[in-house]
C-alpha cells in the first residue's frame, strides 16, 4: 500500500515539475520508480475518496455540476459531503444545475465552454461526445472498473479507453401493469396482456413511433446493432436471418391489428395519466416514469420485464434498447483534476446507495446491487431482468431513431396488411439502409 | 384582345384573363430578371474598372497630403482643416490594424484550409488534458467577420481618398471645408437617410448578413456528424452537397427526398395560401355584410387565434389530435349520441399521408384565416361608398354589386399580400414542426416524413443528424426560389410601379 | 316584390348568423378546452372526457409557488418577467428601426434606395435557424451568451427588414404635406417627427404589437442562447420544457395554466389595439 502511494507521489512530483507551476509540491517519501505516466492509474482510492495530493496544484476550485432536476437536491447534499471529505481544499463554488440527462450531450456539444464540468448523461450520447472530443478519459480507471458491474464498464469503453463513470444501470423500459387487470402469469406474454386488457376494456400503450421503443421490433426479430463500421459513423448490424426477422415483424403487426383499439401507440407520458384515469391496463414505460406510475396505481402497481411474443409457435422474448447513465467530465474543464475527483465521488458506492434509496435509481456499483434496497425492489428487479435481454445503448448512430420509429409506425398503421411478407421484407431492408445512410 | 373586348368581359372573366396573363408573363419576367442580373454584374465590373482609373488619376493629381492619404487615412482631411473627419478616418485605420493583428489574422490565415491542427490529448499526471486544435467553425465564422470588416474598411479607405481630393479641389477654388456643426445639420436634412439607416443597417449586417454569408459558405463544406468541431476539422468540398440533392444515381434517397419534398412544399404553399385567402375573404364578407350585427364580436372570436402565441395553440392542437385526444373524445361522444358503441380513434397525424396533410391544411386554416379576415375587413371598410351608391342607382342586384365592385377591388388590393403569404408558407416552420413533427414517417425519405416541407427537413438535418452542410445547401436553394419569385413579382406589381400614385 | 326581397335578406342574414356562430365556436373551442383543463384537478396529462370532473385553482397557485412542485427549475414568474423585459426593450428598438427604415424608403430619395429595398426584402427570406450557430458564436464573442441582452438583440436586429407594411402606410400620406413643410423651412428630421409620426398612429401600434408578441413565441433561438441558465428562460422555452419527458408528468396541468396566463394579456392587448392593427395592416398592405 505504501509503495503505491510513494509511486503516486513521485508521479505527482513529475507532473508539477513538468507543468512548471510552483503550486504545492507534495512530499516524496523516498523510493520512486518509473515515470509518472505509466503508473498514473495506480492511485489509491478508498470509498471513492483519494488523497488530496491528487488535486495537484488546483485550489480555490469552482465547478459546475449537471444533474437531472429530480436529483438536484440530493446531489447538492452529496457535493457538501464531498467538500467535507477534502478539508484541505478550498472550494470557491460548486453549483448544481438542473439539466436532463437526455439533453446533456447536446448541450455540451453546442458549447462545451459554458457547459458543466461534471455532468450526468445517458449512454447513447457517449459516442458523439467522444467523437467531438469534449469528454475526458476516466482518471481512476482501475478503481472504477473494479467497483462497477462489468457491462457498465464495457459500454463506456471505446478503443480501450474508459470515458465515463457509471452512475446507474437502469436506463431502459419495462412492463408496467395494473395488477387488477393483468395478473402475473398473463404479464409474461404479449398475447396474455392484450387479451386481459381487452377483456377489461382497457388499453395497452407501446410507443411504436419512437425509435427508442420501436427498435424492439427489429431487435426481437434478431436484427442487432454491432457498433460502428470503420468510418465511425455508419451503424453496423450483425448478420440476421431475414425470414425470421420478417416473421417476427409480421407477428407484431398481426397482434396490433387483431387487438386494434387495445394496442395503442402513444407517448409514454400518457401511461401514468392512463392509469390514473383507469383507461389503461398495461404499458411499456421508461424507468424514469416509475414514480409517476406508482403514484397513479398505488397498490395496484405491477412491474415485470418485457413479455414474450409468439412467432410461428415459439415464444420469443422481446429485446429492448437498454442503456446506462454515466457521469462524465468535460474535457475543457478549468479544474480537470478536481472534476475527476468529484465525478469519482458522485459515482461512488455511498452516493449510488443514496440515489437508490431516495430516487429509486438502479445502481451500477456491485456492492450496492446486493443491498436490500435494490434486491427487494420489484421495479429494479424487472429492469435488471430486462437488461439481460437488451441491446446496449452505446455506439448508436443519430440516424437510428427515426427509421426505427418509422418501422414501428408502419407495423401499427391501419393500411398495413400483416400477411404481406414482401412489404415487411422491403420495409426492413429500407429501414436498415436509412439508418446506414446508404443512398 | 382589344381594350373594348376586355371591357365587355364580366369581372370573373377579367380576373381569369389577368390571372392567365400574369402567369404567361412569368417567363418574360424571369428573362428580364436574369437579364437585369447580368446587366448589374456588367455594371459592377465596369464601375470597378472606373474605380481603378479614378484611383490612379487622383493619385497623380493629388498634392502631398492627398498622396499620403493613400497610406495613412485622414491626412488629407486634417491638412485641409477638416480635423474631426480626418481623425475619424485615422482611427478607423488604427482600429482595423489592431483588429487584424490581435484577432483577425489568426483566423483569416487559415481560411483556405479551415484549420489543420487536430484536437488531441496530452498526459498530465493522472489526468489527460485535452488540447484543442483548430476549430474549423470559428475559423470560418471569424474569417467571414474579418472579410466583412475589411470590405467596410476598404470603403472607408476609398471615401478617405475621395474626401481628401475633394477638399484639395475645394481649397484650390478657395472654398472652406464645412464645419462639424454644418455637417451635423446636414445629417438631419440632406443626408437624413444615412442617419436613419445607419443603426438598422449595422444591426442587420452583423446579425443577418454576416451569419448568412457564413451559412452560404457552410454549404460548400463537409460540416456533418463525422466532421464536428471542436473535436474534428471540416474542410471545403465544393459542390458535393448540392450534387447529392440532385444525383439520383449515387444518392437516390436524398435526391428523391429533395424532389418529393419540393413538390409537397410547393403544393402546400399553394393550398395553404389560397385556402386561407378564399375562406378568409368569405368570412370577412359575411362579417362585414350590411345588416349583420355584433361585427366586433365576430371579429374578436377569430382574432383570439392570432393573439395566442402559435406554439401554444399548435401544441394544444397536437395534443387534441392524438388518438386519445380531445377531438377523438368529442367524436366518440357524438357517435354515442347516435347509438354508436365503438370508440373513435382516428389517427390524424401519423398514419395516412392524405389524412395528415389534410389535417395540417385544416389546422393552418384555423391559425391563418384570422389574419386574412382582419386585413380584408379593413379593405372592405375602405371601398369608396360612392361606388356602391352609383351601382344602387343603376339598380344593380347585390350579387352584381359584389362581382362588379367588391371582388375586383379586393383582388386588386390584396395581390401583394398573397405573394408575401405564399413565400411565408414555403417557410412555414411552426405549423408543420409543432403539429406533426414531419410525420407520418416513411422509409422512402432520408430523415424526413410525409408532411415535412423543405425548411422543417433542413431543421431536422441540422438538429438531429448534424448534416449542416446538406442543410445549408437546401437552405440556399429554398432561398433562391423565394427571392427570385418575390423580386420578380414585387418589382412588377402595380403598387411598386406607381409608388407615388397618391402623392 | 319588396316583401319577398326583405324576406330573402332576412333569410340570408339568418343563415350568415348561423354560419358565423358555428365557425366562432370552432375557432374558440380549443381555447375553451385549454382554459377548462387548466382548472382540472384530477389526473395528470389527458383524460378521456371533455369537461373536467373536479375544478381547482391549484395549478395556477403552484405555478407561482416556485419550488412547491419539487423543482426550482420551473420558475414561471421569473420567466414571465424575463419575457416581459425582453419584449419591451426589443419592441422599442424594433419600432424605432422599422419606422426609420420605412420613412427613409418612403420619403427620402438617394442613390442606392431601390437596391437597398430589394436587398432588404430578400434578406428576410432566408430560413432563420440555419444562421443560429453563427449568431450564437457572434454573441459569445461579445460575451453576451446566456444573457437577456442577447435576446433583445436577436429579436430586434432584423426588425428593419420588415419595412414593407409601414412603408406602404407612409406612402399613403400625401406628399403635399412634406412639401409645404419644406417650404416653411422644416428639415427632413422635423418632418419625420412632427408631421409623419403623429399621422401614423395605426402603423406605430401595428409595429409595436407585432414586435412585442415576437419574444413570447420564439422557442428555438432562445433555447440555444440560454443553454442551462434556466432562470433566464423566456416563457416559450420554459413552457416547452414543462412538457419535456422529464417534467411532463408533474407539470402538464401547470403548462396549461401557464399557457393561459401568457395568452390572456396578449389577447387583451390585441383586442384593445385591434382597430389600429386593422388600419395599419390595411393601409400598409394596399400599397406594400
Amino acid at each position: 500500500m505504501k509503495k503505491i502511494l510513494a509511486v503516486l507521489l513521485a508521479g505527482m512530483m513529475a507532473v508539477t515539475a513538468f507543468a512548471g507551476c510552483g503550486g504545492q509540491t507534495t512530499e516524496s517519501s523516498g523510493s520512486s520508480s518509473g515515470s509518472g505516466e505509466s503508473e498514473s492509474t495506480a492511485i489509491e482510492v478508498k470509498d471513492s475518496i483519494v488523497d488530496e495530493s491528487v488535486f495537484g496544484d488546483e485550489n480555490n476550485i469552482s465547478l459546475k455540476v449537471w444533474a437531472p432536476d429530480k436529483a438536484v437536491a440530493l446531489v447538492k447534499q452529496q457535493v457538501e459531503d464531498f467538500k467535507a471529505a477534502y478539508p484541505g481544499k478550498t472550494f470557491t463554488k460548486i453549483e448544481v444545475v438542473a439539466q436532463g440527462e437526455g439533453d446533456a450531450g447536446t448541450q455540451l456539444l453546442n458549447d462545451a465552454s459554458v457547459a458543466a464540468d461534471v455532468f450526468s448523461f445517458a449512454s447513447d450520447q457517449l459516442n458523439k461526445l467522444v467523437d467531438a472530443k469534449v469528454i475526458a478519459d476516466v482518471a481512476f480507471k482501475d478503481y472504477v472498473t473494479q467497483e462497477n458491474a462489468p457491462e457498465t464498464i464495457t459500454a463506456a469503453t471505446i478503443k480501450d479507453t474508459l470515458y465515463a463513470y457509471p452512475e446507474t444501470n437502469d436506463n431502459g423500459y419495462y412492463l408496467v401493469y395494473d395488477n387488477t387487470v393483468v395478473n402475473e402469469e398473463q404479464a409474461k406474454t404479449l398475447e396474455g396482456i392484450l387479451e386481459a386488457c381487452r377483456a377489461a376494456g382497457k388499453k395497452f400503450i407501446f410507443n411504436c413511433g419512437d425509435g427508442f421503443y420501436g427498435c424492439t421490433f427489429a431487435f426481437t426479430g434478431g436484427v442487432k446493432i454491432d457498433g460502428f463500421e470503420e468510418d465511425g459513423v455508419t451503424q453496423k448490424f450483425t448478420d440476421y436471418d431475414e425470414a425470421e426477422a420478417v416473421a417476427t415483424l409480421q407477428a407484431f403487426s398481426k397482434l396490433m391489428h387483431d387487438y386494434k383499439g387495445t394496442f395503442t401507440s402513444l407517448d409514454v407520458a400518457q401511461i401514468a395519466s392512463g392509469f390514473s384515469t383507469g383507461t389503461l391496463g398495461a404499458g411499456v414505460d421508461g424507468s424514469w416514469n416509475t414514480v409517476a406510475d406508482q403514484d397513479a396505481l398505488k397498490d395496484k402497481f405491477g412491474a415485470a420485464k418485457l413479455p414474450t411474443i409468439n412467432v410461428n409457435g415459439t415464444d420469443k422474448q422481446l429485446i429492448s434498447m437498454f442503456g446506462y447513465k454515466y457521469i462524465g467530465v468535460n474535457a475543457s474543464s478549468q479544474f480537470p483534476a478536481a472534476a475527476q475527483i468529484l465525478a469519482l465521488y458522485l459515482s461512488g458506492e455511498k452516493c449510488q446507495e443514496q440515489r437508490a434509496e431516495q430516487l429509486g435509481w438502479g445502481p451500477s456499483n456491485k456492492a450496492v446491487q446486493e443491498k436490500p434496497v435494490v434486491a427487494d425492489s420489484p421495479v429494479l428487479q424487472a429492469i435488471k431482468q430486462q437488461s439481460e435481454n437488451a441491446c446496449v445503448q452505446v455506439n448508436i448512430a443519430a440516424t437510428l431513431w427515426s427509421p426505427m420509429g418509422n418501422l414501428g409506425n408502419k407495423l401499427i398503421a391501419e393500411q398495413t396488411n400483416p400477411d404481406d411478407a414482401e412489404f415487411f421484407k422491403k420495409l426492413l431492408k429500407e429501414t436498415i439502409e436509412n439508418i446506414r445512410d446508404e443512398g | 384582345m382589344t381594350f373594348v373586348e376586355y371591357k365587355q368581359l364580366n369581372p370573373f372573366q377579367k380576373f381569369a384573363y389577368n390571372f392567365k396573363k400574369f402567369f404567361l408573363n412569368i417567363p418574360g419576367a424571369l428573362g428580364r430578371f436574369f437579364k437585369g442580373i447580368g446587366k448589374a454584374i456588367v455594371k459592377f465590373f465596369v464601375s470597378i474598372g472606373r474605380g481603378f482609373k479614378n484611383y490612379g488619376v487622383t493619385f497623380a493629381k493629388g498634392d502631398w497630403a492627398t498622396k499620403l492619404s493613400y497610406l495613412i487615412f485622414g491626412i488629407g482631411d486634417i491638412h485641409k482643416g477638416k480635423i474631426y473627419k480626418g481623425i475619424m478616418f485615422f482611427l478607423a485605420e488604427v482600429l482595423y490594424i489592431l483588429y487584424i493583428v490581435f484577432f483577425g489574422w489568426q483566423y483569416i490565415s487559415k481560411f483556405g484550409s479551415l484549420g489543420t491542427v487536430e484536437t488531441h490529448q496530452v498526459q498530465d499526471g493522472i489526468i489527460k488534458r485535452t488540447v484543442f486544435g483548430d476549430n474549423s467553425m470559428l475559423i470560418l465564422l471569424y474569417s467571414v467577420l474579418t472579410i466583412v470588416i475589411t470590405i467596410v474598411v476598404f470603403a472607408i479607405y476609398i471615401a478617405n481618398i475621395k474626401d481628401a481630393y475633394r477638399h484639395q479641389l475645394m481649397r484650390a477654388n478657395g472654398e472652406k471645408p464645412t464645419t462639424l456643426k454644418e455637417d451635423a445639420k446636414d445629417f438631419l436634412d440632406g443626408k437624413y437617410h444615412i442617419t436613419l439607416l445607419s443603426f438598422p443597417v449595422l444591426m442587420i449586417s452583423i446579425f443577418n448578413i454576416l451569419p448568412l454569408i457564413f451559412m452560404i459558405l457552410i454549404a460548400f463544406t463537409n460540416y456533418d456528424k463525422a466532421h464536428m468541431p471542436p473535436g474534428t476539422l471540416f474542410t471545403w468540398v465544393g459542390l458535393q452537397n448540392f450534387e447529392s440533392l440532385f444525383d439520383i444515381v449515387n444518392t437516390p434517397k436524398k435526391a428523391t427526398t429533395f424532389l418529393e419534398l419540393t413538390e409537397w412544399t410547393l403544393l402546400w404553399a399553394v393550398i395553404a395560401t389560397f385556402s386561407n385567402y378564399i375562406l378568409g375573404m368569405i368570412v370577412a364578407l359575411m362579417i362585414n355584410k350590411k345588416g349583420i350585427k355584433l361585427k366586433s364580436l365576430w371579429r374578436t372570436l377569430f382574432v383570439i387565434t392570432i393573439a395566442v402565441p402559435q406554439f401554444v395553440s399548435l401544441l394544444l392542437m397536437n395534443q387534441m389530435l392524438q388518438t386519445n385526444g380531445a377531438i377523438n373524445v368529442l367524436l366518440t361522444d357524438i357517435s354515442h349520441l347516435f347509438g354508436g358503441t365503438e370508440q373513435v380513434e382516428i389517427q390524424f397525424l401519423n398514419s395516412s399521408t392524405f389524412m395528415a396533410r389534410a389535417t395540417v391544411v385544416i389546422v393552418n386554416i384555423w391559425v391563418g384565416i384570422p389574419y386574412t379576415i382582419l386585413s380584408m375587413s379593413g379593405i372592405l371598410m375602405n371601398i369608396p361608398e360612392d361606388l356602391y351608391e352609383s351601382a344602387r342607382i343603376d339598380g344593380a342586384s347585390p350579387f352584381k354589386t359584389f362581382s362588379a365592385i367588391t371582388l375586383p377591388y379586393m383582388i386588386f388590393v390584396t395581390t401583394p399580400q398573397l405573394i408575401t403569404q405564399f413565400v411565408g408558407n414555403i417557410n412555414n416552420f411552426n405549423v408543420i414542426y409543432l403539429l406533426t413533427g414531419g410525420g407520418p414517417s416513411t422509409e422512402q425519405y432520408y430523415q424526413a416524413g410525409k408532411t415535412d416541407i423543405l425548411v422543417t427537413w433542413l431543421f431536422t438535418l441540422s438538429m438531429t443528424s448534424q448534416d449542416y452542410g446538406l442543410a445549408a445547401a437546401i437552405g440556399i436553394l429554398v432561398f433562391i426560389v423565394c427571392a427570385t419569385l418575390s423580386l420578380i413579382i414585387y418589382n412588377n406589381s402595380k403598387s411598386m410601379k406607381d409608388e407615388e400614385a397618391f402623392s | 316584390m319588396i316583401k319577398s326581397y326583405k324576406l330573402r335578406r332576412h333569410l340570408s342574414n339568418a343563415l350568415i348568423y348561423i354560419i358565423l356562430a358555428v365557425l366562432g365556436i370552432i375557432w374558440v373551442s380549443p381555447f375553451a378546452y385549454l382554459l377548462m383543463h387548466s382548472f382540472r384537478a384530477e389526473s395528470t396529462i389527458t383524460v378521456p372526457y371533455l369537461i373536467p370532473h373536479e375544478w381547482t385553482f391549484q395549478n395556477y397557485i403552484d405555478l407561482f409557488n416556485v419550488g412547491s412542485g419539487g423543482s426550482a427549475a420551473i420558475n414561471f414568474p421569473r420567466w414571465f418577467i424575463n419575457t416581459l423585459v425582453v419584449a419591451i426593450f426589443s419592441c422599442i428598438i424594433s419600432t424605432i428601426s422599422v419606422l426609420a427604415v420605412s420613412y427613409t424608403f418612403s420619403r427620402l430619395r438617394f442613390k442606392a434606395r431601390k437596391k437597398l429595398m430589394n436587398v432588404g426584402m430578400i434578406l428576410g427570406m432566408f430560413p432563420g435557424f440555419m444562421t443560429m450557430i453563427a449568431i450564437y458564436y457572434l454573441l459569445k464573442a461579445m460575451n453576451l451568451n446566456q444573457n437577456l441582452v442577447a435576446l433583445v438583440i436577436c429579436y430586434s436586429c432584423g426588425a428593419g427588414l420588415g419595412f414593407q407594411i409601414s412603408k406602404g402606410y407612409f406612402d399613403t400620406i400625401p406628399h403635399a404635406l412634406d412639401e409645404a413643410a419644406t417650404i416653411d423651412g422644416a428639415t427632413k428630421n422635423q418632418i419625420f417627427w412632427r408631421i409623419i409620426l403623429p399621422m401614423s398612429k395605426p402603423i406605430i401600434v401595428y409595429t409595436v404589437l407585432t414586435s412585442f408578441i415576437g419574444p413570447w413565441c420564439d422557442f428555438i433561438l432562445a433555447k440555444i442562447i440560454m443553454g442551462d441558465k434556466r432562470e433566464l428562460y423566456t416563457v416559450a422555452i420554459g413552457l416547452q420544457s414543462m412538457i419535456s419527458p422529464e417534467f411532463i408528468n408533474e407539470y402538464y396541468k401547470q403548462f396549461l395554466a401557464g399557457s393561459v396566463l401568457v395568452a390572456v394579456p396578449i389577447t387583451l392587448l390585441f383586442l384593445k389595439m385591434q382597430k389600429y392593427y386593422v388600419e395599419g395592416v390595411t393601409a400598409g398592405g394596399v400599397k406594400g
